[in-house]
């Protein structure tokens, strides 16, 4: 750990490192309005026993929602905004491509679909599985859907295009139509109550966030984090193109798996529990970029930062707007974030190959 | 020792190689480099120079014979192992995202994982390829020629420290003023010398292949049709290859110049040959 600190500490105290300082101050600032405003007014002594310090019972009106919706919720949402900016910033290196995202791979309409098909089809036959269990049987499925369309994708791209990224992303294409095409099946197929459930995926919604799904997404990002301090440079290799970095001594295929494995468990994971969120995983890399460079070792942590605090805005946004009505979030992301997208790429007109 | 010896006169050995590609077959290539030679490719467009120059790079798998690198299969380097000992100038190259050119330099020696000299072996491999200016500006915003210098300091930091390596190079210098182009061969030259790299290039321009290096590779019709010194007696040969006629002067230096003949000047030759 010392060890630690004291490699990172240069690096602490360089110029580089200014970005992350001002986002990571940024993403408390509003972490703390977004848990602050909502239906329930909070007050002080709300905070202070949800710490466990007030007088009053954690159980307790204003507390209870403190401590048991809101605060997991928001957290949630920044967890799954770094996971989208992640997945976003690791597709946009792989492809070396300013506009790729996971959703461009088919990664999240795989999922929404294997969530559709299971609420349309599935639920029609009497599965022989316990009450508990459901609630896990369409995150699982959308879980298994994100994993399949990725090897897929990895799969049949080897075998038509060997080696080809640009072979890859058109493969990605084609499952993303295909993906479509079952979703629009299922959703004519349809009664009206599971339309309801079905819409819940292809808008998206940050309402199901609560501590457990708070733990196990912070343990799938510190994993991910883990094997992308070593994928970084590489990346960074990638930018001269595929067989560039063959010559410095990357292994193209060996990273390319690697990556694709890593999109797949982030997108995958936050499209089972949120739903299809637009715009984050393309932005906030897209905005990292413009401020403090390309180099991928400061996109791919930046990037993380940006996508939770970008979702976290947004989702406060969705949350307050209309209260006590909730907007999905995933309507919010793509409604503030294609206006916002044109002009960032009128800002950077010119510098975008 | 005499093992040695004999791996070290061969640096790079290519035993009958051949690839498909669409309907046609190129090769079969045999060739040797030893170590610090200076090998010059010419031939007419889509002869299969940039495809010999692939294979000797390992981009491309032959399909018949077999290619050695240090005495040992070149498929069976790890490319980690191999960027070590072999590095690529490509033709021309875009770099997405436009990353920093102390960054892309740096890129050359992404393969070590520790590296402890890494900035001062960017800034001496920018400075060599006349690129020192440029450093800590963004790729993209580099025009062509810089953007050349860029990609060549990067080759340059690959093998910085290592020796008798292979430099392999695909026509770095078409798009420059002759000026830089004097500048960065006389460079790559440098470089090369004092690590005993050998350099095998494509290359357009005759005298620049005769000037500056030992040996000719002719390739024409995906075959290696001659493999001799840069000398006068190359001329017959480098004349069938590009079915035009060259003129031969010494100049003052003693140093050969070769002019290739006009289109009405080659037929009043032809006619004069037939008359």
């Amino acid at each position: 750990m010392n060890a630690l600190v004291f490699q990172l500490r240069p690096f602490l105290q360089s110029k580089r490192a200014r970005p992350g300082y001002v986002l990571v101050g940024a993403l408390l600032l509003f972490l703390a309005v977004a848990v602050q405003n909502g239906a329930v007014p909070v007050n002080t002594s709300d905070w202070l026993s949800a710490i466990g310090l007030g007088e009053q019972q954690v159980s307790a009106g204003g507390a209870y929602v403190l401590w048991n919706i809101r605060l997991p919720r928001a957290v949630f949402s920044v967890l799954v905004g770094a996971a989208l900016g992640l997945a976003g910033a690791l597709t946009q290196g792989l492809f070396r491509n300013p506009l790729a995202d996971p959703g461009l791979l088919g990664v999240s309409a795989g999922a929404a679909c294997a969530a559709a098909l299971t609420i349309v089809v599935f639920s029609g036959l009497n599965l022989p599985l316990p009450i508990s269990w459901r609630v896990w049987l369409l995150p699982a499925a959308a879980f298994g859907g994100a994993l399949s369309v990725c090897f897929t994708l990895d799969r049949i791209a080897r075998w038509i295009t060997p080696g080809s990224i640009a072979g890859l992303l058109l493969t990605g294409v084609a499952l993303n139509a295909l993906a479509a095409a079952v979703i629009g099946l299922c959703t004519y197929l349809a009664t009206d109550e599971q339309l309801r459930s079905l819409s819940f995926w292809t808008l998206g919604s940050l309402a199901g966030g609560n501590w457990t799904l708070v733990g196990l997404l912070t343990f799938l990002l510190l994993i991910a984090w883990w094997r992308v301090r070593y994928l970084d440079r590489a990346m960074n290799a990638l930018a001269l193109g595929e067989s560039a970095a063959a010559h410095v001594g990357v292994d193209v295929s060996h990273l390319r798996s690697h990556v694709i494995l890593l999109v797949a468990v982030l997108a995958g994971f936050s499209v089972a529990w949120c739903g299809m969120i637009g715009f984050i995983g393309l932005i906030a890399p897209h905005l990292v970029r413009v401020w403090a460079g390309a180099d991928q070792r400061q996109v791919v942590p930046l990037s993380m930062l940006m996508g939770g605090l970008l979702l976290l805005v947004a989702d406060t946004l969705a949350r307050t707007i209309a209260i006590p009505a909730e907007i999905p979030v995933g309507i919010f992301t793509a409604l503030l974030g294609s206006p916002f997208f044109l002009l960032l790429l009128r800002g950077a007109r010119g510098r975008i190959g | 020792m005499l093992m040695k010896t004999s791996t070290q006169t061969r640096l790079i050995q290519l035993d009958s190689v051949g690839i498909n590609l669409g309907a046609s077959y190129f090769g079969s290539f045999t060739l040797q480099v030893a170590p610090g030679e200076r090998i010059a490719i010419l031939g007419p467009s889509g002869a299969g120079k940039s495809t010999l120059l692939k294979l000797m790079s390992r981009e491309w798998k032959p399909a018949t014979g077999q290619v050695l690198f240090n005495g040992k299969t070149l498929s069976s380097w790890s490319l980690p192992d191999l960027s070590r000992h072999r590095a690529i100038l490509p033709q021309a190259s875009d770099v997405a995202f436009g990353l920093q050119t102390d960054l892309v330099i740096g890129l050359g020696r992404v393969a070590r994982i520790h590296d402890p000299k890494l900035m001062d072996i960017v800034e001496a491999s920018a400075s060599l390829a006349h690129a020192a200016h440029l450093l800590g500006q963004r790729f993209d915003t580099l025009s062509g020629g810089e953007q050349a210098r860029i990609q060549l300091a990067r080759v340059f930091a690959q093998l910085w420290d290592a020796h008798d390596g292979l430099i392999l190079v695909d026509e770095p210098l078409a798009a420059l003023d002759p000026g830089l182009q004097f500048d960065l061969l006389d460079s790559m030259d440098a470089y090369a010398t004092a690590r005993n790299h050998a350099l095998v290039a494509i290359l357009h321009d005759i005298n620049q292949a005769m000037l500056g290096f030992d040996r000719l590779l002719l390739v024409k019709d995906g075959k290696l049709v001659a493999d001799l010194p840069c000398t006068r007696e190359a001329v017959p040969a480098l004349e069938s290859l590009y079915g035009i006629s060259l003129s031969c002067v010494t100049d003052r230096q003693g140093s050969l110049v070769i002019t290739p003949l006009r289109t009405s000047a080659r037929r009043r030759a032809i006619d004069g040959a037939m008359a």
